[in-house]
């Protein structure tokens, strides 16, 4: 009697053991799940829903179909910022992982002093795009950066005013960027250096491989996840770009180095266009999503398949 | 003993309550956009005369326009109001007024006649549907020319009063070593020194006739491609380094001489004062060079939030009055570096600028507003400011493009 009670009761107990878990761990998502479908679906939508309005300072809901969408496309300024981001995107992005995975090598290759070189590719990371922004303004300002200091110094046909060139200044945003976010794609691969297996070294070594060769066939395939995550890592920061483009050069000169995310934000606070900005919004939103998706895809599945066998 | 203290807890509840209650009436927040030092002492004039008429001021100050105004209408649309805001007056502030959601100040303003005291355009501007929904307190003219008096003479001009003088004024300084134009290249001041030029070259009567109507055929105009030919021809006169430059940065060329002209705003004062410098001594200032004399005027105001239906509450009332008595007009237009509203009191303790502005506007025929203030949508003028911004900026772009470009930027942002 006492033992069936027993049974009885462990039995009860393990299935509520199992139960309970499921239970309290969707209970904990409750507020996450929230925060994802209100903040993120639901303001994606109504961002949607006012694109397809006349609202200009505040939302009215007095729908035009894709009106909105229209005077975009028509909008050279527009144009210019899209342009821009692909501009942006691809130097910056290609420019990190490039610096970033060479400065990684360097340090693994057991420098000197390889903690003060770690510091100080390090640092810039701790400023926010404002200060870089500020920094760099000052650095390529031709009539006190460098151009006047190398002109100083005698060399007085020397050029650097790209700043102040329509036809340069979307690329300095690309340097002041790569400069500030460079440490951080060098520690993430570092990491990855430093997670290969000794063993594989070895191997190469005795096989007399060159050194190079073992980067660039052996190593480089292996740190794919890496390239991944950095890859992921920088387009987000690409693609929220503002505050380093209106701290170095405030979209200008003109609007030249406009990009979307400083369009729209633009639109909406500062020109009470409340519809145009959301359709920008959104359209910037299918942008990225065109362009990244393909690619996570692409490499979840193959980690998949990976694990596979 | 506890007894004593419940009762003590009551009393000091309740004289909180009633105090509470009593100070609602006369207190009024107001929020502003005025961080900076001069802008806050200006204020704080405005303040001082509401606080000794019995008023409490409860200071919400948002440093940028464009948050302070986006916190205001936040607020409003969030139920919870700031009672007075700075707002700038115009198609957005008659949108907020469509809505239902600002009070209006109408009967002071009829008790205290100032359709008679403003300038007509301005009253014109801050009303909506006849009745007042702002109280303007300051005029700042956008078209003034500062220049360091030092410069000319080195270089051997006076101080050019059309533009065709102004170009050979520009040369010499250019031949004497001097930057012709400190300018600040951000949209925004290239927009006024290409409006210094539209006044200068169309006259004021094309000036007000296309921003008020914005019309196709005044935009494609022959005269509108001589304002883009001037323009351009303003292009080498300036220097390498100009774009991106804060205004004040370039306000500071023109008092250290490195520069000799400045196209701006009369609130380019301020740094003048800071710097040390009496504006109208060294630094002079005069209005930019113009076939007939005018003057564009630009408004700071504040707005009144509807608390409960559209009539101000007393406090509301009392800030409006508060805000156009002559005393205070005077002593915050001193130290804001703008002129008085109310063209009806006395100039004589301004500086000599301020003086040259307030005996210009005695002749209202040379009265205009910036385009903000004609109703022309921020969407507009946004659009006006990007395509002035590209003409000044692309080194290969024609007059007649410019001119094409301007005129289709204005057609699809209307």
């Amino acid at each position: 009697m006492a033992e069936q009670a027993q049974r009885a009761l462990t039995s009860s107990h393990s299935g509520r053991r199992r139960w309970r878990p499921q239970w309290t761990a969707r209970m904990a998502l409750i507020p996450a799940m929230t925060i994802t479908i209100v903040c993120f679906y639901g303001f994606i939508i109504w961002t949607f829903v006012i694109s397809l309005t006349r609202s200009r300072l505040l939302p009215v809901y007095k729908f035009t179909g894709f009106d909105q969408y229209f005077r975009l496309f028509a909008n050279e300024r527009w144009w210019t910022a899209m342009q821009n981001l692909a501009i942006h995107g691809v130097l910056f992005i290609g420019g990190c992982m490039l610096f970033g995975y060479f400065l990684a090598i360097l340090v693994d290759r057991g420098i000197k002093a390889e903690g003060l070189f770690r510091t100080v590719f390090m640092l810039p990371l701790s400023m926010s795009f404002i200060v870089t922004g500020v920094i760099w303004q000052w650095v390529m300002n031709p009539g006190l950066g460098l151009q006047e200091a190398v002109r100083d110094l005698g060399w007085t046909s020397f050029e650097f005013n790209w700043i102040v060139r329509p036809d340069r200044s979307i690329y300095t945003l690309a340097i002041a960027g790569i400069w500030q976010q460079v440490g951080l794609c060098m520690a993430l691969f570092l990491a990855g250096l430093r997670n290969i297996d000794p063993n594989i070294w070895k191997a190469t070594r005795v096989d007399g491989i060159p050194v190079w060769r073992v980067y660039l066939h052996v190593i480089t395939p292996m740190l794919r996840t890496v390239f991944f995550t950095v890859f992921i890592l920088m387009s987000a920061i690409v693609m929220k770009a503002f505050d380093l483009v209106v701290a170095l050069t405030g979209g200008g000169p003109g609007f030249s180095s406009d990009l979307p995310a400083r369009f729209v934000v633009d639109h909406i606070l500062n020109r009470q266009e409340l519809g145009l900005g959301a359709a920008g919004a959104f359209v910037l939103l299918c942008t990225v999503i065109a362009v990244i998706s393909p690619y996570i895809h692409f490499e979840l599945r193959k980690e998949r398949g990976g694990r596979g066998h | 003993m506890k007894e004593f203290s419940k009762v003590a807890m009551v009393a000091a509840f309740l004289s909180t309550a009633v105090s509470a209650g009593a100070l609602h009436a006369q207190t009024a927040e107001v929020l502003h956009w005025w961080t900076s030092g001069g802008e806050q002492a200006a204020l704080g004039e405005v303040r001082k005369a509401f606080e000794a008429q019995g008023g409490t001021w409860v200071d919400t100050p948002i440093a940028g326009g464009g948050n302070a105004r986006a916190a205001a209408v936040n607020r409003m649309l969030g139920g919870d109001p700031a009672a007075v805001f700075q707002f700038s007056i115009g198609q957005q502030l008659r949108e907020l007024a469509d809505q239902g959601l600002l009070a209006n100040v109408d009967q002071i303003a009829t008790e205290e006649h100032w359709d008679d005291k403003l300038p007509p355009l301005i009253v014109k501007a801050a009303k909506y549907d006849g009745e007042y929904i702002a109280a303007p307190i300051n005029i700042h003219g956008e078209n003034w020319m500062f220049y360091n008096k030092e410069a000319f003479e080195k270089a051997g001009v006076d101080v050019p009063k059309t533009w065709p003088e102004f170009m050979t004024a520009a040369k010499k300084l250019q031949d004497a070593g001097i930057i012709p134009i400190g300018l600040g290249g951000q949209p925004w001041q290239e927009r006024i020194m290409f409006n210094s030029v539209l006044l200068g070259v169309g006259g004021r009567d094309f000036y007000a006739k296309l921003y008020s109507t914005l019309d196709d055929d005044l935009l494609a105009s022959d005269t509108m491609r001589e304002v883009f030919e001037t323009f351009a021809k303003l292009k080498p006169f300036v220097d390498e380094s100009s774009p991106g430059r804060n205004w004040n940065e370039a306000t500071n060329m023109v008092i250290k001489g490195d520069a000799a002209v400045q196209f701006m705003g009369d609130w380019a004062k301020g740094e003048i004062i800071a710097a040390g410098v009496e504006p109208g001594t060294t630094v002079g200032c005069s209005l930019a060079p113009a076939k007939d004399t005018a003057y564009i005027m630009t408004v700071d105001a504040f707005a009144f939030s509807a608390m409960d239906g559209q009539d101000p509450t007393p406090a509301q009332a009392k800030m409006a009055h508060v805000m156009l008595e002559p005393d205070v007009q005077i002593a915050f237009n001193k130290k804001k570096g703008s002129i008085p509203a109310r063209l009806d009191v006395p100039s004589d303790s301004f500086d000599a600028c301020a003086q040259l502005a307030i005996k210009t506007l005695q002749d209202e025929k040379t009265h205009l507003v910036s385009t903000g203030l004609f109703g022309v949508p921020s969407a507009v003028s946004g659009a006006i400011d990007d395509s002035i911004s590209n003409f000044w900026n692309s080194a290969d772009m024609s007059a007649a493009e410019g001119q094409e470009q301007f005129r289709q930027a204005i057609s699809y942002a209307k």
